[in-house]
C-alpha cells in the first residue's frame, strides 16, 4: 500500500506571467503549466483515492479562501492581515482530482489582471490547507510553489512559517521561472534570493522550470515491489529418503518482469450521438458519450441434419474436456485434476554444468532470484556456499522448480550472483525437449553440394575482404557506455532504456486528458533513443562502413521482379533428368482433368506457346472451378478453389497475362453473388476476399488495366 | 472477456506464423508412405542378443510414424497425419471395396490411417500395427507383402489425390517415403518414367517428397538409381528456403541392426517433424546506416503448453467439440456491435479517455519492421539476468537484397572469433512494440546421428527495459568459510550432467507428456499408468553417494561442515529461526539435536518428529493449524484450506510414503 499523499501545488496567475518569453509561442503561464499538469496527470493516473492533490493560484484577480490567521491563533483578522491574504484564491481544495475537475481547473488557469499578491501567503494558505486535511494522519506533505517571482514578498513571521513547515513535516518545492541575469530587476534577484533560502530553511528543494520543463519527457519508472513467488526447499538429494540430502530454505523473487502498458477498454458510442460523425465530440461530453461493451458467449455444435449445418447448445449441457487430436474427451467433474501431474513444491537440484557450455539464447524466460529465506542464518550460509561454489567452478546448477503443490515442474538454470553486500541465485527456466523445434539450415561458413563436396568460395559465402571489411567496421561501431564518473563501462544501457510502447500510451492519456483536442504526439526522444546509432558512432564508423558496401555489394531487388519465380526455366529434379520432355510424351495429357488440375494446369501453361494456349487454359481450370463451386456442399470444397484460384492468379502474376485471370475473376464474382454456382456463396466470396485474390492490378503487373482503386474495390464487402 | 481474447490475440500473434502474402491456411500435412516389402519386414537382429533389437525396418517405420502422431498432437495439434502402406497384398482407398477387385484405383496401396487430424482411435490402430506382437491377425493381414511389385506412379498418384481432397490449400503438405528399394522399376522404363511424371505432379501440387532411405544389410542406398529423379532441389512449399539449400536426400541412411535403424530413423523424422515456418520474413537488418541486407526470423524456441480446456458436448453419438461463439452488445442498448464500432479508451480520473482507431494505431507505431545495429559490445556485457523472453532466430534472405547471405556471414563469423553481441533496434513486424535487443551468433551444432541439432545464426535476446527491471528485496548474507565452500565444490564436480552440459532432449516436459497420456488413456477407455515417466526427478541414489563421499583433503562432508561452521557463527543457542511458527520454546536447537539428519530446515527439528508420532497414534487431528502448516509447507504441500484439509494432506502423505 502506497503512502497517502497531499500536495498543494500554489501556481502563480500574475498578469506577468501572460507575458511570453524566448520566442516561446506560449504565454509563461501556460509554459510552466506543462510541469503542473505533467505532475497532477501523473497522481490521476495512479487512480489512487488516497493521492490528493490541491491547486491555489496565487495573483488572481478575487480572493476565495477561508481564515489563515487561525493557524497562528491569533483570533482575529486586522485589515493589514486582510491585505496581505488577498489576491490568493483556492482553486481546488485538497482530494482525489477527476476528470471534471481538471477540465474546471484547465478554465480557471488563465493569467489574470493583477501582479498583486503575496507568495508566502499563499504558502501559508497551502499549508493550513495540508494541516486541516490531513490532520495527524501519516501523509507525504508537500507543497509546490510555481512563480516567476516579480511580485511583492513579505517576510513578516517566515521564522515561524519555517517552524511550522517543519513541525506538520512539509516538504516545499519552490520551482522558479528564471529569465536571464541580465534583465532581472532587483526584486526578482532579491526575491529569488529569498525563495531559495526559504526552501532550503524548510528543508526543501528548489529547482527553475527550465530544467523541470526540459526532464518532462524522462520516463518515470513505477516501482513494484516484489513479492516471492515461491517460498520453499532447495535441495539436493531426497531428504525423505537419504540423511545425506541438503535442504536450503529459500523464496524466489522476480528479478525482471515485463511492465506492461495499460490496458484499454472496448467501448461504443453510446446509442443517441450521431453514428456518422467523425471522431464524437471529445472533450466535455467524452465522458458520457461511451458506452461499455459486454460480452455474451453461446456454444455451437455440429449437427448435418440442422438447417445452416449447426445447433445452439446450452453451456450447462457441456462438460469440461480437452481436445485429443480430433477426438473430443471430456473431464467429469470428479476427476477433473487427473490430467495434471501430482507434483509438490520444491526445488531439486538436477545437476550442474559448465559455464563455457551453456549457450546463452537457451534463457526461456524472465528472470527471478532465489535468496535464502528471511532471518534464517543457517540458509543464508549454506545458500552461500552453494553459490561461492559456483562462482569459483564457473558452473550453473540445473534444478526442477515447483512453486506450489500440482503446479507443474519447470526446469531452471541457477546462476551465481555476487556483489559487495549482496548474494544470490539467479534462476531462468531452460527449454524443454518439446520446446525446441528443429528447423534445419545450411552452414553460413561453407557450402555443401548435392555430391556433398564442401565448397568454400561462392556467391553466397563471405570473400576474404568482406571479412575484413566487416571485422573493422564492428570494431569501429563500439557502443559506448559510461558510469556516473564519466568512465566507459562494460554495461548494456539498460537503466537508460524505456519501454517506448508502455511511457508513449501514458503520456498519450494524460495529455489528451489535459488537451482534448489535440493530436496525438510523437514519442518522445527520450524513448527513441535507441532506435538508431547515435551520430558521433556513424561518424567515427563512416568510412569503414562506406568501404564494407562497397566490398559487399548488396544490391536490392527491384519490387516488381521479386517473387516471380521462373523466367521461363523448367523445373528440374535432382538428377537433372528433363520430366517436361517425358510429359509432353503423356499422351492423356491435352486437357485439364478434374482430379490432377493443378500440376496440369501448371504444365500446360509452361508448355504454352501462345496467349490462345493459355486462354484455353485459363477456360478450362475456370469451368473445373465453377463446378466444384457448384458441387460443394457448404463449404466442403471451398479450399480447394481458393487453392485454385491462388494458383491461377499466381501463375498468370508470373506470365504478366493479368487481364485473362481479371476477366474470369470479375465474372465469377458476379455469379456467386446472383446465386448462379449452386447457392448463396458469400462464405467462399469472403475467403476470396481473405486471401486478396481479386483483380490483379497495375502495382503488380505493370500491364494491366487495373488500377488500384479498383482493385480494393473490386475486394470491399459486398 | 473482450480484453482477454484481445490479449490473447496479442500473445498469439507471435504463434502465428503471419504470412499475409499468401493465399494458403499455415497447416502441415505429412502422409507417410511406407514401403511393405519382404525385406522391409525381415527383422535385423542384433548382434547384443541382450538388446530387444529384433526390429524389421518396417516395424521401424510404424514406429517413427506412431511416435510422430502422438508427437504432433501435442505440438501441432492442427495438422494432419496419414499413414501409407505400399506393396502390400490388399489394398484399400476410402470406400473403394477390396471385393470389387479389377476396379482399384490404386492396387496393393493401403490406406490405413486417413490423412486428417488424427483421431484417439487412429493412433491405437497405428500403434497395434506398429507393434505386430500384440496386434489381432486381421491387423496383421494388412502387413502382407505383394507377390508383385507396386507401381511406384500409382503410389504417387494415389498420394497426390489424397493431398488433392483431405489437404486442400495447405501451405505445407510433405510426403515422407520410407523404403529399403533404391531402384524399384530397375527393368521397367516406362513405370520408371510414369513415376517420374507423377512425382513432377506432386512438385507442381506443391507437395515435398522427403525420403528416408534404409540400407540393405548388404547394400548401401543409392540415390543415383532412382530417387534422385523424383526429388526436386527447392521444395515449393519452402519458397523462403536460400536458393542453395539442399534438399536433404544426402542425410544419413539408417542402417544397422533393428535398434540402431529404429533411432536414426527416429532422429531424421524428428528433425523433419515441423515444416519450417517463419515468424517474419525479409525484415531488413540495418547493419549501418543505408546499409541493409534481409533476414527471416523463427521460433525456435517456444514454450510449449497444452491445450486450453475445452467444452464437450456428449448428448450425440460422439463427443464433441462445442464451439463458443462470442457476440458483443452495447452495455447501453443491448445491441450486437461489429468489432469496427469498438473504440478504446483508458480510464483516468474516473472518466475514459478515448483515442480513435487511428490515433491507437498511431500510437502503437514506431516505424516499419527493422532490425537496427546501433552499436556493439563485447558478450561478456550481457549478463545473465537481463532476459525477459525467448530469443528469436534469424537467418539471411536472399529475396529483397542480393548478398544478404554471404554479409550475414562475415558479421556472423566475426561475431564468433571476436565474442561480441550487436545492440539492436528490434521491430519484429508491423505495429509491434520495438524493443531493444542483444544479437548474438549461434554456431552450428551436429548430434552424433550426424543431423543438424542447432542450426546456424543470429539470435535476437530481447533485453528488459529499465521499467522491467526489479529491485532485489533486503536481505541477509553470511559468507561461507573456505572449508564449507570446499565441500560445496566437491558436491558440484561430482554431479556435473554428461558432458557438462544442459541438453534439452533429454528432458521432456512431464506435465505435458502426462496431460496427454491421460487423454489418450480416457479417449481409448484405457487404464491409467501408473506413474508417469518424469526423467526432470534428480537422480536421487546418485546423489546420495556424492553426498556421502569423503574426498581425503576435507575431514568432514559438507553437511558436517556446515553444523559446525553454523555453530561457530551463530553460537550453539541460534537455531534456524522459524518464520512460520512463533514458538517459545527453541531447546532443540540444530547443534544438539541428535538425529544425523542435518538440515537447515525452517522448521524446528521438533515439528517433524511430533507429527510423525501423531500420526502413528492417529492423533495428528488434535496437532494445531500452525504445525501442520508448517509440516506440510516443509514437505513441498499445499498450506491452504480448513484444518480438516490440512490433517487430511498430512495424513495422505504419511501413506504415500509408507
Amino acid at each position: 500500500m502506497a503512502e497517502k499523499e497531499a500536495t498543494v501545488y500554489i501556481v502563480d496567475m500574475g498578469r506577468s506571467m501572460g507575458e511570453r518569453h524566448h520566442g516561446r509561442p506560449m504565454t509563461d503561464l501556460e509554459w510552466a503549466m506543462q510541469y503542473v499538469w505533467d505532475r497532477i496527470t501523473a497522481t490521476v493516473a495512479t487512480g489512487r483515492k488516497t493521492a490528493t492533490v490541491g491547486v491555489v493560484g496565487l495573483r488572481t484577480d478575487v480572493s476565495t479562501h477561508w481564515d489563515p490567521c487561525l493557524m497562528f491563533g491569533t483570533g482575529t483578522i486586522n485589515d493589514l492581515e486582510e491585505e496581505s491574504f488577498s489576491n490568493i484564491s483556492i482553486l481546488f481544495g485538497l482530494g482525489q482530482v477527476l476528470m471534471p475537475d481538471i477540465r474546471k481547473l484547465r478554465e480557471t488557469i488563465k493569467p489574470s489582471n493583477t501582479n498583486r499578491g503575496d507568495a508566502i501567503s499563499s504558502i501559508v494558505i497551502a499549508m493550513q490547507m495540508i494541516i486541516d486535511y490531513t490532520k495527524k494522519n501519516k501523509y507525504k506533505r508537500k507543497i509546490i510553489l510555481v512563480t516567476n517571482g516579480t511580485g511583492v514578498m513579505s517576510d513578516d513571521n517566515i521564522e515561524g512559517i519555517i517552524e511550522k513547515m517543519k513541525e506538520v513535516n512539509i516538504e516545499l518545492v519552490v520551482m522558479y521561472y528564471g529569465v536571464k541575469e541580465e534583465d532581472k530587476d532587483s526584486r526578482k534577484a532579491e526575491n529569488e534570493t529569498f525563495l531559495r533560502s526559504l526552501a532550503e530553511d524548510c528543508e526543501g528543494a528548489y529547482g527553475t522550470l527550465e530544467q523541470a520543463v526540459s526532464e518532462l519527457d524522462i520516463p518515470r519508472i513505477k516501482v513494484t515491489k516484489s513479492m516471492p513467488s515461491f517460498k520453499g526447499n532447495l535441495t539436493l538429494g531426497n531428504p525423505e529418503e537419504y540423511d545425506t540430502a541438503m535442504t536450503i530454505p529459500v523464496e524466489r523473487y522476480f528479478r525482471t518482469y515485463v511492465a506492461k502498458p495499460i490496458s484499454a477498454s472496448s467501448f461504443v458510442p453510446r446509442s443517441g450521438t450521431e453514428p456518422g460523425s467523425q471522431a464524437p465530440v471529445k472533450g466535455d461530453a467524452e465522458g458520457d458519450a461511451l458506452a461499455s461493451v459486454r460480452t455474451s458467449r453461446t456454444y455451437q455444435i455440429t449437427d448435418e441434419s440442422a438447417p445452416g449445418g449447426k445447433i445452439d447448445v446450452e453451456r450447462d449441457d457441456l462438460a469440461k474436456g480437452y481436445e485429443y487430436g480430433r477426438t473430443a474427451v471430456p473431464i467429469e467433474q470428479t476427476d477433473e485434476n487427473v490430467a495434471n501431474l501430482q507434483t509438490f513444491a520444491g526445488m531439486g537440484l538436477i545437476g550442474f554444468v559448465q559455464k563455457d557450455q551453456y549457450d546463452r539464447y537457451m534463457h526461456m524466460s524472465n528472470t527471478n532470484i532465489i535468496i535464502p529465506q528471511r532471518a534464517n542464518d543457517y540458509a543464508s550460509l549454506a545458500l552461500s556456499s552453494l553459490i561461492h561454489a559456483l562462482y569459483e567452478l564457473e558452473s550453473y546448477a540445473v534444478a526442477r522448480l515447483v512453486t506450489k503443490e500440482s503446479k507443474p515442474p519447470m526446469l531452471v538454470l541457477l546462476a551465481p550472483s555476487i556483489e559487495a553486500d549482496y548474494e544470490c541465485l539467479i534462476e531462468v527456466q531452460l527449454p524443454f525437449a518439446e520446446d525446441v523445434r528443429s528447423y534445419r539450415f545450411p552452414p553460413l561458413d561453407k557450402i555443401i553440394t548435392v555430391s556433398g563436396k564442401v565448397v568454400t568460395e561462392h556467391r553466397n559465402l563471405p570473400s576474404v575482404a568482406l571479412k575484413d571489411a566487416m571485422s573493422n567496421y564492428v570494431d569501429s561501431m563500439d557502443f559506448v557506455t559510461t558510469n556516473d564518473e564519466g568512465q566507459a563501462t562494460d554495461d548494456l544501457p539498460i537503466d537508460e532504456s524505456f519501454s517506448p510502447l508502455l511511457h508513449r500510451i501514458e503520456s498519450a492519456v494524460r495529455y489528451r486528458a489535459v488537451h482534448p483536442n489535440d493530436p496525438v504526439l510523437d514519442p518522445s526522444e527520450r524513448l527513441t533513443e535507441f532506435a538508431h546509432p547515435s551520430e558521433d558512432m556513424v561518424k567515427n564508423s563512416k568510412s569503414h562502413l562506406e568501404k564494407l558496401m562497397s566490398i559487399a555489394d548488396v544490391k536490392k531487388v527491384p519490387p516488381k521482379t521479386k517473387g516471380r519465380k521462373r523466367q521461363r526455366e523448367t523445373e528440374k529434379p535432382l538428377s537433372g533428368l528433363d520430366v517436361d520432355a517425358l510429359l509432353s510424351l503423356e499422351p492423356k495429357r491435352t486437357k485439364i482433368s478434374t482430379e490432377n488440375a493443378i500440376p496440369e494446369f501448371k504444365q500446360t501453361l509452361s508448355r504454352a506457346e501462345n496467349i490462345d494456349a493459355i486462354h484455353d487454359a485459363v477456360q478450362q481450370m475456370a469451368k473445373i472451378i465453377e463446378s466444384q463451386i457448384t458441387h460443394s456442399l457448404g463449404h466442403s470444397n471451398y479450399d480447394r478453389v481458393i487453392e485454385g484460384l491462388g494458383t491461377m492468379r499466381e501463375e498468370l502474376v508470373d506470365y504478366e497475362e493479368p487481364a485473362v485471370y481479371n476477366d474470369f475473376v470479375r465474372q465469377l464474382k458476379g455469379k456467386m453473388l446472383r446465386e448462379e454456382l449452386g447457392g448463396d456463396r458469400r462464405e467462399l466470396w469472403w475467403f476470396v476476399r481473405k486471401g486478396k485474390l481479386g483483380l490483379i492490378g497495375k502495382s503488380e503487373v505493370d500491364s494491366s488495366a487495373v488500377e488500384e482503386q479498383e482493385a480494393q474495390e473490386f475486394l470491399a464487402p459486398n | 472477456m473482450v480484453e482477454d481474447s484481445y490479449t490473447r490475440e496479442e500473445e498469439n500473434y507471435e504463434d502465428e506464423e503471419l504470412d499475409e502474402t499468401s493465399f494458403k491456411s499455415v497447416k502441415d500435412a505429412v502422409l507417410f508412405a511406407i514401403d511393405i516389402s519382404s525385406s522391409m519386414l525381415t527383422p535385423r537382429p542384433s548382434p547384443d542378443p541382450k538388446k530387444h533389437g529384433d526390429e524389421s525396418p518396417a516395424s521401424a517405420a510404424l514406429k517413427c510414424a506412431y511416435h510422430l502422431m502422438q508427437q504432433r498432437i501435442i505440438s501441432n495439434p492442427h495438422d494432419m497425419i496419414g499413414v501409407l502402406l505400399y506393396g502390400t497384398q490388399s489394398s484399400k482407398f476410402y470406400d473403394e471395396n477390396e471385393d470389387d477387385r479389377g476396379d482399384l484405383s490404386y492396387p496393393h496401396c493401403y490406406l490405413y490411417t486417413d490423412l486428417d487430424v488424427p483421431s484417439a482411435q487412429e493412433v491405437k490402430q497405428l500403434r497395434s500395427l506398429a507393434s505386430p506382437a500384440d496386434a489381432d491377425d486381421d491387423v496383421l493381414q494388412v502387413l502382407e507383402p505383394s507377390k508383385e511389385p507396386a507401381s511406384m506412379a500409382n503410389m504417387l498418384f494415389c498420394a497426390n489425390q489424397i493431398f488433392t481432397s483431405k489437404a486442400p490449400n495447405f501451405a505445407s503438405r510433405r510426403l515422407f517415403v520410407v523404403t529399403d528399394n533404391d531402384n524399384p522399376h530397375a527393368d521397367n522404363k516406362g513405370m520408371r518414367s510414369a513415376a517420374t511424371v507423377r512425382a513432377r505432379d506432386l512438385y507442381d501440387l506443391g507437395v515435398n517428397i522427403e525420403l528416408f532411405p534404409i540400407s540393405q544389410p548388404d547394400h548401401e542406398f543409392d540415390t543415383s538409381k532412382f530417387y534422385d529423379d523424383i526429388i526436386y532441389k527447392t521444395s515449393p512449399s519452402d519458397g523462403d528456403a536460400p536458393a542453395y539449400l539442399q534438399p536433404d536426400t544426402n542425410t544419413s541412411t539408417a542402417k544397422g541392426d533393428g535398434l540402431s535403424l529404429l533411432n536414426s530413423l527416429l532422429s531424421s523424422i524428428n528433425s523433419r517433424s515441423v515444416p519450417r515456418r517463419s515468424l517474419f520474413s525479409n525484415v531488413p537488418l540495418e547493419i549501418g546506416p543505408n546499409f541493409k541486407i534481409s533476414v527471416n526470423g523463427y521460433l525456435l524456441l517456444k514454450k510449449q503448453e497444452p491445450a486450453r480446456s475445452c467444452f464437450v458436448w456428449q448428448g450425440g453419438e460422439t463427443a464433441q467439440i462445442a464451439k463458443g461463439v462470442t457476440t458483443l452488445m452495447s452495455d447501453d442498448t443491448g445491441q450486437e456491435i461489429e468489432k469496427s464500432d469498438i473504440r478504446k479508451a483508458y480510464k483516468f480520473g474516473g472518466e475514459q479517455v478515448s483515442f480513435t482507431i487511428e490515433e491507437q494505431q498511431a500510437l502503437r507505431s514506431f516505424g516499419d519492421p527493422v532490425i537496427r545495429i546501433i552499436g556493439f559490445k563485447p558478450l561478456s556485457a550481457l549478463p545473465f539476468w537481463a532476459n525477459v523472453k525467448h530469443p528469436s532466430f534469424i537467418y539471411p534472405s536472399e529475396e529483397d537484397y542480393v548478398g544478404s547471405t554471404r554479409v550475414f556471414s562475415a558479421l556472423h563469423q566475426k561475431l564468433l572469433e571476436s565474442e561480441k553481441l550487436a545492440l539492436v533496434w528490434f521491430i519484429p513486424r508491423r505495429n509491434a512494440s520495438p524493443v531493444l535487443a542483444a544479437m548474438i551468433a549461434g554456431a552450428e551444432k551436429i548430434d552424433e546421428n550426424g543431423v543438424q541439432k542447432i542450426p546456424p545464426g543470429m539470435w535476437i535476446i530481447p533485453l528488459p527495459f529499465a521499467d522491467d527491471v526489479r529491485q532485489n528485496p533486503e536481505s541477509t548474507v553470511h559468507r561461507a568459510g573456505d572449508a564449507l565452500n570446499d565441500a560445496m565444490r566437491d558436491v558440484v564436480r561430482q554431479l556435473q550432467l554428461p558432458k557438462a552440459v544442459y541438453d534439452p532432449s533429454k528432458y521432456p516436459n512431464p506435465s505435458l507428456q502426462w496431460h496427454y497420456r491421460i487423454l489418450q488413456a480416457i479417449a481409448l477407455d484405457e487404464d491409467f499408468p501408473e506413474s508417469p515417466d518424469d526423467k526432470t526427478v534428480p537422480k536421487y541414489r546418485q546423489v546420495h553417494k556424492v553426498g556421502c563421499f569423503h574426498d581425503p583433503r576435507n575431514a568432514r562432508t559438507w553437511a558436517e561442515e556446515l553444523k559446525l561452521q553454523a555453530s561457530e557463527m551463530f553460537g550453539g543457542s541460534v537455531a534456524a529461526t522459524s518464520t512460520l511458527v512463533k514458538r517459545g520454546a527453541k531447546t532443540e536447537a540444530a547443534g544438539e539435536h541428535p538425529s544425523k539428519r542435518v538440515k537447515v530446515e525452517d522448521s524446528e527439528p521438533g515439528v517433524e518428529d511430533e507429527v510423525k508420532k501423531c500420526y502413528a497414534k492417529g492423533t495428528v487431528s488434535k496437532l494445531t493449524v500452525a504445525v501442520l502448516k508448517e509440516f506440510l509447507h516443509a514437505h513441498g504441500r499445499a498450506t491452504a484450506g480448513k484444518k480438516a484439509d490440512l490433517v487430511d494432506r498430512v495424513e495422505q502423505y504419511f501413506e504415500q510414503k509408507f
